[in-house]
C-alpha cells in the first residue's frame, strides 16, 4: 500500500494521489487536525453513556445503541496512544462505515471534537514524509496542507483494524514544524 | 445532446454525486440541496445503465418531496431518511461495481469459471434447492401411490427447471444429471416405465447427487474456488440404463434432441410460474431486511411502554389520552406479533425431511415403518427449524434403528408387523412442544441403570426415579456404539440432542414404557430472538440475565458463607454446599457488595452441577431483543449478547455457564 513511498513522482503515486482527492470531514484529537473521508461518516453524535465489556482493551470503550443496533465505540485517542482526556461537550461520536471482511459494519469513535468538512484536491494532498526508521504505517493515508494547517489523512478502515498502532509518534512531530 | 455517452465517465460521476449527497446528510443545513442532489444522480445512473439505482435515488427523491410537503415533518426526521436512503445508494453504488472485478478474478473456461453474477448463481442455489425439497416430498408421496400421476409433474417440472437454470449458468455436470432424471420421469409420466422402488432410488439418487453439487456452487459464493463436480457418470449410466430397457428409445431422444437448446428461456417461464402453484403468494425478502425490521418492533415496543409509564402522561386524566395510549399499546402489541410471525416457518418443513429419513432406513434396517405426523402448520422461528434438524434426525434414527423391532419380533410380540413413529407438533402456553414416538420395544431401564453403575454415574445406593434413569441417556459418553446395543440402543448423539436443544433454550424428557415405545417431549421457545430477562446491577453497570438459566435467587446469611482456602467461597443452599463466583472479580468492575450476605446470589446450573454468581442487586424483569455484539467482541467471555434496555441504554446479556466455566488470560 505505502510503495509510493518508494518513488513518490512514479505513476503509482500520481494515481493513488488522484484516488485521495476528495471530501474529507477533519476532526481534532489533542493537538493535531485529522481527517477521514467522508464517504466513510454515517454520522455524528455527541457523547452518550457507553456500556463497558469487560475482557477488551483499553481503547474499545464498549458499545452504544445507535437507534437499535449495538455498535461498539472505540476511543481514538486510546488507540493512538495519547493521554487519555476527559468527555466534554466538544467530545464527539463519530459512526462510521468499516469494511470488515465481506461485509461492512459500523463503529464509533470517539474524538475531541469534529472541526468542517473539507474539499481536498490532488495537489493538496502529500505523502507521509520518510522517517528513516523503514517503517510504513499503513492506516495514513497522506499529509493534507491547508490554511488551517497540516491536516492528517487517516485510512479509518486500516486504524480500526490494526492492532498495534505505532509510529504515530514521528508523524505527530513532523506534523508540529 | 451527444447520442453516446461514456458509461465511465457517468459512474465517475455518479460515485461524486452520491459522495456529495453524503457530505450534505453530514452538514444536515438545507434539505434543498440533497433534492437537488438526488435528481442528478437519478439521471446520471441512467445514462451509466444503472436503472435500479436510478430508480431508487428517484423513489427517494419523491419520498423526500412528499415529507417535506407534509406539515408536521421535522427536519431531523427528513435528514433521518436521506441519511437511510444514502446508505442504501452507497450499498447499490458498490454493488454495481463489483461484477466486473469478479469477471476479472475468474478467468478461464468450461464449467470451472464462475464467470457469472454472484446475485444468479444465488438465486440458482436459493431456487434448486427448493425444487429439491419439494421433489423429495413428492416423491414420497409417489412412493406410497405409484400410479399417481400428480406428483410425477411436480417432480418433471422440479428437475426441469434445476437443469435449465444449470445449462444457463453452465453447470454441466448438474445439467447432465438433471436430465437423464427428466428423461426417465418423462417416460413415467407417459405410463412407458412401471415405477417402482428402484426408480424411485435412482430418482433420489440423482436429488442426492444435485444437492451436493449445489453445496459445492453455494461454497463459491463465499469465495471458496469451485471444485470439480463429483463424477456422475455412474449416475447417468443408471438412469440411461433404465431408459434404455424401460421404454423405446424414440421418446427419450426427441426429447435430448430439443431440450438443451430451448433449456433457458423454458426455465425461465416455469420459474415465473411456479409460484402460481401454491395457494398462498410469496415474496422473498433477505432475511436481514427482516432482522432489521424486527429490531426496530422492539424499539418500538420500548418507546411504548417508556410512554406508557411516564409519569406526566399518566397525571394526565384526560379519558381521550388514556384511549389513544391503549390503543397505541394494542397496535405495538399487534405490530409486534406480525413481525415475529414473519421470521416463523412452519414446522411442516422439517417433517418432511425426516420422511426421507424414515424411508431410507427403514430399507436399510429391513423394517417396516410408517411415519405419521400432525400440526405441521405449527410455525416457530426459522433459526429453530433450522438448528433441530440434527437432534430430529439423531432421535428419529435411534428410534428407527433400536427402538422399533424388526417386522418378525412385532408379530411374536402381538403387535402388527408395521412399526409407528409419529410426529406431532402443538403450541402450548408460549412454547412449542413436539413429541418424536415410537411403538418398539420401550427403554430398559435396569439395564441403563446397570451401565451407568459400570460406568460410575450413579452410586451404588442411590435409588431413583424412572425418569432420572431415563435422563441417563443424555449423559455425555453414555453413547458410543458398543454400549448402545446394550443399553438396547438409546443414546447415539444423545447428548447432542441435548446439548443443540438446550442452547435453543429448550427442554427434552423422554418417557418410556416396555414393548409400547419411546416418547421424547421436546419443549422449545417460539422464537430465539426475545427472551425474558432479570436485570441485575454490580456497582454502576446493569446486566441481564436470561431467566430460564436460572435455578434461583437468594440472599445468604453471613454464617451460610464459608471459605475454603485455595477454592474460593462456598455457601449452604438447601442443605448442599455451591461454590460462589464474584461477577465483578470475573469482569474487573467496581462492586457494592463485598461480602456475599451483601449481596445476592443468582443460582444456576451446568451439566448438573450448581453454582451461584454473586450480584449487587437485583432491578427488575424484563423482555429483551437479543442483540449481537458484532465480531469485535467474538472472543469475550460470559456475555451471550447485548438488548436495549429501558432507558435506552445497551445492557450485555450474561452467558452463567461462560462466567462458570472461567478460562483466564483470554
Amino acid at each position: 500500500m505505502e510503495t509510493a513511498v518508494m518513488e513518490p513522482k512514479g505513476a503509482a503515486a500520481e494515481e493513488k494521489t488522484d484516488q485521495r482527492a476528495g471530501k474529507y470531514l477533519t476532526f481534532q484529537l489533542g493537538q493535531e487536525e485529522f481527517a477521514i473521508q467522508v464517504l466513510k461518516v454515517r454520522e455524528i453524535m455527541g457523547v452518550q453513556e457507553i456500556t463497558a465489556v469487560p475482557q477488551t482493551p483499553g481503547f474499545v470503550k464498549g458499545v452504544i445503541n445507535l437507534r437499535g443496533k449495538v455498535i461498539p465505540v472505540v476511543d481514538l485517542r486510546l488507540k493512538f496512544g495519547l493521554p487519555e482526556a476527559e468527555y466534554t461537550q466538544r467530545t464527539c461520536i463519530i459512526v462510521v462505515q468499516v469494511s470488515s471482511g465481506a461485509r461492512g459494519m459500523l463503529m464509533g469513535i470517539v474524538v475531541d471534537g469534529v472541526s468542517e468538512v473539507l474539499n481536498l484536491t490532488a495537489a493538496d494532498i502529500e505523502n507521509t514524509p520518510d522517517f528513516g526508521h523503514g517503517v510504513t504505517v499503513p492506516y495514513l493515508l497522506g499529509m493534507a496542507k491547508t490554511k488551517g494547517g497540516v491536516k492528517i489523512l487517516l485510512d479509518i478502515d486500516e486504524v480500526l483494524s490494526t492492532q498495534e498502532v505505532h509510529g504515530l509518534e514521528a508523524v505527530l512531530r513532523s506534523a508540529d514544524q | 445532446m451527444p447520442k453516446k455517452i461514456d458509461p465511465a465517465q457517468q459512474r465517475e460521476k455518479l460515485h461524486k454525486k452520491v459522495q456529495d449527497l453524503a457530505t450534505q446528510v453530514v452538514l444536515a443545513d438545507d434539505l434543498a440541496r440533497p433534492l437537488q442532489t438526488l435528481q442528478e444522480i437519478a439521471e446520471h445512473a441512467r445514462r451509466a445503465g444503472e436503472e435500479q439505482l436510478g430508480a431508487e435515488a428517484a423513489a427517494l427523491r419523491t419520498a423526500l418531496a412528499e415529507s417535506m410537503a407534509r406539515e408536521d415533518y421535522g427536519a431531523g426526521d427528513a435528514w433521518e431518511q436521506v441519511s437511510q436512503g444514502v446508505l442504501r445508494l452507497q450499498q447499490a453504488l458498490e454493488d454495481a461495481d463489483k461484477p466486473p472485478a469478479l469477471e476479472a478474478a475468474g478467468g478461464g473456461g468450461g464449467p470451472t469459471a464462475l464467470a457469472q453474477d454472484p446475485e444468479l448463481v444465488r438465486d440458482f442455489v436459493v431456487e434448486s434447492r427448493e425444487h429439491l425439497a419439494a421433489i423429495e416430498a413428492h416423491l414420497l408421496l409417489l412412493e406410497q401411490n405409484p400410479a399417481h400421476l400428480e406428483p410425477i409433474h411436480s417432480v418433471f417440472r422440479g428437475f426441469h427447471t434445476i437443469k435449465g437454470l444449470a445449462g444457463f449458468l453452465e453447470f454441466g455436470a448438474i445439467q447432465e444429471v438433471a436430465h437423464e432424471v427428466e428423461t426417465v420421469l418423462d417416460l413415467a409420466r407417459n405410463q412407458r416405465l412401471e415405477v417402482t422402488a428402484e426408480v424411485i432410488d435412482l430418482v433420489l439418487k440423482g436429488a442426492d447427487y444435485l444437492k451436493v453439487a449445489l453445496d459445492q456452487v453455494d461454497a463459491t459464493l463465499s469465495g471458496k474456488p469451485l471444485k470439480e463436480f463429483a463424477p456422475n457418470q455412474e449416475l447417468v449410466g443408471l438412469l440411461r440404463s433404465l431408459v434404455s430397457g424401460g421404454g423405446p428409445p424414440a421418446a427419450p431422444s426427441q426429447d435430448q434432441a430439443d431440450a438443451p437448446a430451448a433449456a433457458a428461456p423454458a426455465a425461465a417461464a416455469e420459474s415465473a410460474t411456479a409460484p402460481a402453484e401454491s395457494e398462498i403468494r410469496t415474496i422473498k425478502v433477505d432475511t436481514a431486511k427482516l432482522d432489521h425490521l424486527v429490531d426496530m418492533v422492539g424499539e418500538m415496543v420500548i418507546a411504548q411502554s417508556l410512554l406508557r409509564h411516564d409519569k406526566s402522561l399518566a397525571a394526565d386524566r384526560s379519558p381521550r389520552l388514556q384511549r389513544t395510549l391503549s390503543l397505541l399499546s394494542g397496535i405495538t402489541s399487534d405490530v409486534q406479533k406480525t413481525a415475529m410471525g414473519l421470521r416463523m416457518i412452519t414446522v411442516g418443513h422439517l417433517f418432511r425431511r425426516m420422511g426421507r429419513l424414515v424411508r431410507d432406513l427403514a430399507r436399510k434396517t429391513g423394517k417396516q415403518v410408517e411415519l405419521v405426523t400432525s400440526g405441521e402448520d405449527t410455525e416457530l422461528d426459522r433459526q429453530i427449524v433450522e438448528d433441530l434438524a440434527d437432534p430430529f434426525m439423531h432421535m428419529v434414527r435411534n428410534s428407527i434403528d433400536h427402538g422399533l423391532e424388526t417386522p418378525e419380533e412385532r408379530v411374536a410380540a402381538g403387535k402388527p408387523p408395521c412399526g409407528k413413529i409419529s410426529l406431532e407438533a402443538q403450541h402450548q402456553s408460549g412454547q412449542i412442544v413436539i413429541h418424536i414416538a415410537d411403538d418398539g420395544r420401550g427403554l430398559d431401564r435396569e439395564k441403563i441403570l446397570r451401565r451407568a453403575r459400570e460406568r460410575g454415574l450413579v452410586g451404588e445406593g442411590a435409588t431413583l426415579s424412572e425418569a432420572e434413569i431415563f435422563a441417563l441417556i443424555f449423559e455425555p459418553g453414555f453413547s458410543t456404539a458398543e454400549r448402545v446395543t446394550e443399553v438396547s440402543g438409546r443414546g447415539v448423539g444423545m447428548d447432542v440432542v441435548r446439548r443443540n436443544i438446550s442452547k435453543m433454550r429448550g427442554k427434552v424428557e423422554v418417557a418410556s414404557r416396555r414393548n409400547q415405545g419411546t416418547t421424547f417431549t421436546l419443549k422449545l421457545p417460539l422464537t430465539l430472538a426475545i427472551i425474558d430477562g432479570l436485570i441485575v446491577a454490580v456497582g454502576a453497570q446493569r446486566y441481564i440475565i436470561p431467566i430460564y438459566t436460572v435455578v434461583e435467587m437468594l440472599r445468604p446469611r453471613r454464617e451460610d458463607v464459608t471459605f475454603a482456602p485455595g477454592q474460593g467461597e462456598m455457601v449452604l443452599v438447601r442443605g448442599s454446599l455451591v461454590p460462589v463466583i464474584r461477577l465483578h472479580e470475573r469482569f474487573g468492575v467496581e462492586a457494592r457488595a463485598r461480602h456475599p450476605s451483601e449481596g445476592l446470589l443468582v443460582v444456576a446450573e451446568q451439566e448438573g452441577k450448581r453454582f451461584a454468581v454473586l450480584v449487587d442487586d437485583f432491578i427488575g424483569k424484563q423482555e429483551v431483543v437479543i442483540k449481537s455484539l458484532g465480531p469485535m467482541f467474538r472472543h469475550v467471555q460470559g456475555v451471550a449478547g447485548g438488548a436495549i434496555l429501558g432507558d435506552g441504554r445497551v445492557g450485555l446479556i450474561l452467558d452463567l455457564e461462560g462466567i462458570f466455566v472461567w478460562k483466564e488470560g483470554r
